[in-house]
């Protein structure tokens, strides 16, 4: 029920009374209003019977004047005849005067001349009635006389010597009687009227035949009562009241007919001004009620059209004005709790976001979907574009992934929902969703509606295949890595085998030897990458930087490369410009070697592999292009990763870790540089490029020796226990010319160095005995000790053994296996 | 009796140490340096006994078995290989399910070989 059918009701509760209490007071009003009418009319009527009365005894005084006249009384009817003549012309109502005796002989009559005989006439019941009372007596209505006019007598008994001698009559014409009612001035529409004892109207206004018989209603109320109020109808039929009286002088009544309508006309007055005091309270209520229900449905109905669009999610603000102060209250605590809830949902929304994550709702009976923005960008729509059908849903969904999605969304007794699928954005991007739905079933248990969120998962999707993808590559790594050392090692059997049983001068143990040598290398290069990139992640590799011409030492590289025969099967070019950069030399000839090795192993024989490097603003950048295989775009990022090589089958020809490129890039970007790798498509080459911060070249440059530094022949002393580490060592050295010792423990060395003071040692720091720090600790604290070079050789080469090493005195380090060009730098350097 | 042998391996220094390792032990060894190669050469002067790895360039052993297996169904078979044990690039199991003669894996002992062929 509305607040206004409340208010009504309130209203009508209240007046209820009022207008009983109306009603009644009225009916009352009515009633005594009615009485004194009443008693008016009868009064009135009395009034009118008197004035009749009034002029009936003036007749009479006059006839009983007459009668007690002298002549009358001493018999002499003569002269009372000229009396009564005289009389008769001063009574213009009189028609005649009569004179009778008590045996009704008429004697005398004024109208005809002394001693003509008269008739006696018209004398009704009332002469009797005057002979026994004696009392003057009004007669009934007749019609009188030879001139037919209706009168009325009046009789007076005249009484002589205790007997009543006579009778005097006089015919009173009725006309005279109708001017007394005309006197009373009763309004037109009614009636009054004179009516005699045998209940004939004697006169009436409006006028009937005298004589005619008065109303039944009329008859009947004045035999009950002399006198009273009744309702009836008149002659003519009308609905009337009328009051009436009974004259005790005549006998005669008298009524006045009142139309019913006139005497309820003050009663419907009365309630017609009840009614309408009635109406109008009630309409003054009712429009205060509606004014008043309006003022508070007013603000309840803004507050709920603002709840309703905050519901839907608009930003109305709630309206605060309000005419009553509980309505002004209610707005205020909504607007606080519309705060709370924006609040809420703002944090909400922004976790949404930052999970990029939608909010949806599906109602189950008309099929609608409604998505919140955040869904329709992750979507890539714009805000509100989306239909709202499941047809515009399954449009974005992956070709692939509608019947399953589909067959999940309707699967009839599923409560919760999880799907995980792909969509396609009108941009062409497939993106990987994950949706949860919880469905809600109304009372009855029946499915209303699915909400749930959508959330972007293609990042979490790409790392999960990218760690698919990594544990693949580790797997091929490991089996490659068997494969790689496997396979030196087979050849290094056999050349064993061979070198035991052939002639060591004959060509097979020469050839044999070769490959020993050849594999020995690979193998090494190989341990060599792969201690490098263990160590390179881990931190533990500590570049000794330096400034140089980088174009210089490209060239230096490209030279070894071609003087080894190993860029025979390519059309190798080389073109540079001088670019200076400060780093550690070694590392960089590493990162160029590992890209010419990529270049020679993924370019056919007979193309092209070009080499350049130049100076591009702040960058010193290094190019090596080649014209093989080329990358899929996809892959160019993730040439660079640890274990990944370009594609390959069964009959791959690459072989190698696939190190390489991982090594170039964590080299380059220990030096603040960056790699990047770039291919126009399958087959038709590509490009890495490395980019290494450039520094100013240097003013004057020290002239450089073109092959190699030139070391002067030396006293070196080697300390080493393995016995084809020092004897390699011991060849190498004595190759170029130096007076080589060697020691394999520490005190044998320390003892040879006490005897021989040679200028450069070369302890390795594993030693049965004491360590090579120690050794070097002790020579430096040895006679000539300071001045000696001393180089320290472990197989780990990490940063750690470096500093251990310098600590203990050591000028220089080198790690196993030494590298020829290596040592002969380092020997250089300790001039 | 075998005297001829067909070594094929995509690794030079494989090929020239089996090589001069079963001239060594008086076989007549022809060397190749993928499938076809060793196609081409059992079709000029057929061989015994094909020895070949699996990984290699242009045909992989398996093919080069195949081809063997229909052409010359009287060659008998070795197959070397580097895969390891502990990946899916273990092809020796492989190799012994299609019926090779002898599977070896590297490295090897040149004697085992000779032991092998020497059976054969």
């Amino acid at each position: 029920m509305k607040l206004r059918s409340h208010l009504y009701l309130l209203v009508a509760g209240a007046l209820a009374p009022v207008v009983f209490f109306a009603v009644a007071s009225a009916a009352l009003l009515v009633q005594q209003e009615r009485r004194a009418m009443e008693r008016e009319a009868i009064g009135r009527a009395r009034a009118a019977m008197s004035a009749v009365d009034a002029a009936l005894a003036g007749h009479v005084t006059t006839l009983k004047a007459l009668a007690a006249s002298k002549s009358l009384a001493a018999g002499d009817l003569r002269a009372f005849h000229d009396e009564s003549q005289r009389v008769l012309a001063t009574q213009p109502d009189w028609l005649n005067i009569g004179l009778a005796t008590s045996a009704r002989r008429q004697l005398l009559d004024a109208l005809l001349p002394y001693g003509q005989p008269a008739s006696f006439g018209g004398h009704d019941g009332s002469f009797d009635l005057a002979l026994s009372t004696r009392q003057p007596v009004i007669g009934g209505v007749s019609v009188g006389g030879a001139i037919g006019v209706e009168v009325v007598r009046v009789l007076v008994p005249v009484v002589q010597q205790g007997e009543v001698r006579y009778v005097l009559s006089a015919p009173l014409r009725v006309d005279a009687l109708g001017e007394v009612l005309q006197a009373q001035k009763t309004p037109r529409d009614w009636v009054i009227g004179l009516v005699d004892r045998e209940l004939k109207i004697i006169v009436r206004i409006p006028s009937v035949a005298p004589g005619t018989p008065a109303s039944e209603s009329y008859r009947a109320a004045v035999t009950q009562s002399p006198e009273g109020w009744f309702r009836g109808s008149t002659l003519e039929g009308r609905e009337i009241y009328a009051p009436y009286v009974t004259s005790p002088l005549s006998g005669w009544s008298l009524g006045i007919a009142i139309p019913v309508a006139t005497v309820n006309q003050g009663a419907w007055r009365t309630f017609a001004l009840t009614a309408t005091g009635v109406a109008l309270a009630l309409a003054m209520a009712l429009a205060l009620a509606w004014f008043i229900g309006r003022r508070i449905e007013e603000p309840i109905a803004s507050l709920a059209k603002a709840t309703h669009a905050i519901g839907r999610g608009e930003r109305l603000a709630v309206p605060s004005a309000a005419p009553m102060d509980e309505i002004a209250r209610l707005a205020q605590t909504l607007q606080k709790s519309v705060d709370a809830m924006r609040e809420r949902e703002d944090r909400l929304r922004l976790a949404l976001d930052a999970g990029r994550m939608g909010s949806w709702e599906w109602d189950v009976r008309t099929n609608r979907l409604a998505w919140a923005p955040e869904l329709e960008a992750i979507h890539g729509l714009a805000p509100g574009s989306f239909q709202g059908t499941l047809e515009a849903y399954a449009e974005r969904i992956h070709p692939d992934d509608r019947v399953y999605v589909r067959a999940a969304m309707t699967a009839a007794d599923c409560d919760e929902q999880y799907l995980e699928y792909r969509i396609v954005r009108p941009d062409s991007a497939t993106r990987w969703l994950e949706s949860r739905g919880k469905l809600v079933r109304d009372p009855s248990g029946k499915p209303q509606r699915v909400v749930g969120v959508c959330m972007d998962i293609t990042e979490r999707k790409r790392s999960e295949e990218a760690l698919k993808e990594t544990s693949r590559a580790k797997d091929e790594f490991l089996a490659m890595l068997s494969h790689e050392l496997r396979n030196p090692l087979a050849a290094l059997s056999a050349a064993a085998h061979v070198l035991k049983l052939a002639q060591p001068n004959e060509v097979p143990a020469v050839k044999a030897r070769a490959v020993v040598e050849r594999q020995t290398k690979h193998m090494a290069r190989l341990v060599g990458d792969l201690l490098d990139i263990s160590r390179l992640a881990m931190g533990k590799v500590a570049l000794e930087r330096e400034r140089f011409n980088l174009a210089e030492a490209v060239s230096n590289v490209v030279n070894v490369w071609r003087s080894s025969g190993r860029l025979e099967r390519h059309k190798v070019s080389a073109t540079t410009t001088p670019a200076w950069v400060d780093a550690d030399r070694a590392r960089i000839d590493q990162v160029l070697s590992n890209l010419l090795d990529n270049a020679v192993k993924f370019t056919p024989a007979g193309k092209r592999i070009s080499v350049a490097v130049e100076q591009q603003d702040d960058w010193a950048v290094l190019r090596v292009s080649d014209e093989g295989e080329g990358l899929p775009p996809e892959s160019a990022e993730r040439m660079f990763d640890l274990f990944v090589q370009g594609e390959r089958g069964l009959d791959r020809a690459a072989g190698g870790l696939g190190v390489g490129l991982a090594l170039v890039k964590r080299l380059t970007e220990m030096h603040g540089g960056t790699v990047s790798a770039s291919s126009t498509g399958r087959g038709r080459g590509a490009t890495f490029t490395i980019r290494l911060p450039a520094v100013l070249a240097p003013a004057a440059r020290a002239p450089q020796p073109e092959d190699g530094p030139v070391v002067p022949p030396r006293r070196v002393l080697i300390v080493e226990d393995n016995d084809d580490a020092r004897q390699m060592l011991h060849e190498v050295l004595a190759y170029n010319g130096h007076d080589v010792r060697e020691a394999r423990d520490g005190a044998s060395g320390l003892a040879l160095a006490a005897q021989s003071t040679p200028d450069i040692a070369l302890i390795d720091i594993g030693l049965p005995d004491i360590d090579g720090y120690e050794v070097a600790r002790r020579l430096r604290a040895s006679p000539g000790g300071r001045r000696m070079g001393l180089v320290a050789i472990t197989g780990y080469g990490q940063a750690e053994d470096q500093r251990r090493a310098y600590e203990a005195g050591f000028d220089a380090h080198l790690t196993k296996p030494v590298a020829t060009e290596r040592l002969k730098q380092v020997m250089a350097g300790l001039q | 009796m075998i005297k001829r042998l067909l070594v094929v391996d995509d690794d030079a220094d494989m090929r020239l140490t089996l090589k001069l390792a079963l001239e060594l032990a008086g076989y007549a060894v022809d060397v190749a340096g993928n499938g076809r190669e060793a196609l081409e050469l059992q079709r000029k002067q057929p061989a015994d006994v094909l020895i070949t790895d699996i990984f290699m360039p242009d045909a992989d052993g398996f093919e080069a078995i195949d081809a063997f297996r229909k052409e010359f169904p009287a060659t008998k078979i070795v197959v070397v290989s580097g895969g390891a044990q502990f990946s899916r690039r273990n092809y020796l199991p492989d190799a012994e399910l299609i019926g090779v003669e002898g599977t070896l894996q590297k490295p090897f002992d040149v004697d085992t070989l000779l032991g092998l062929l020497n059976r054969l």
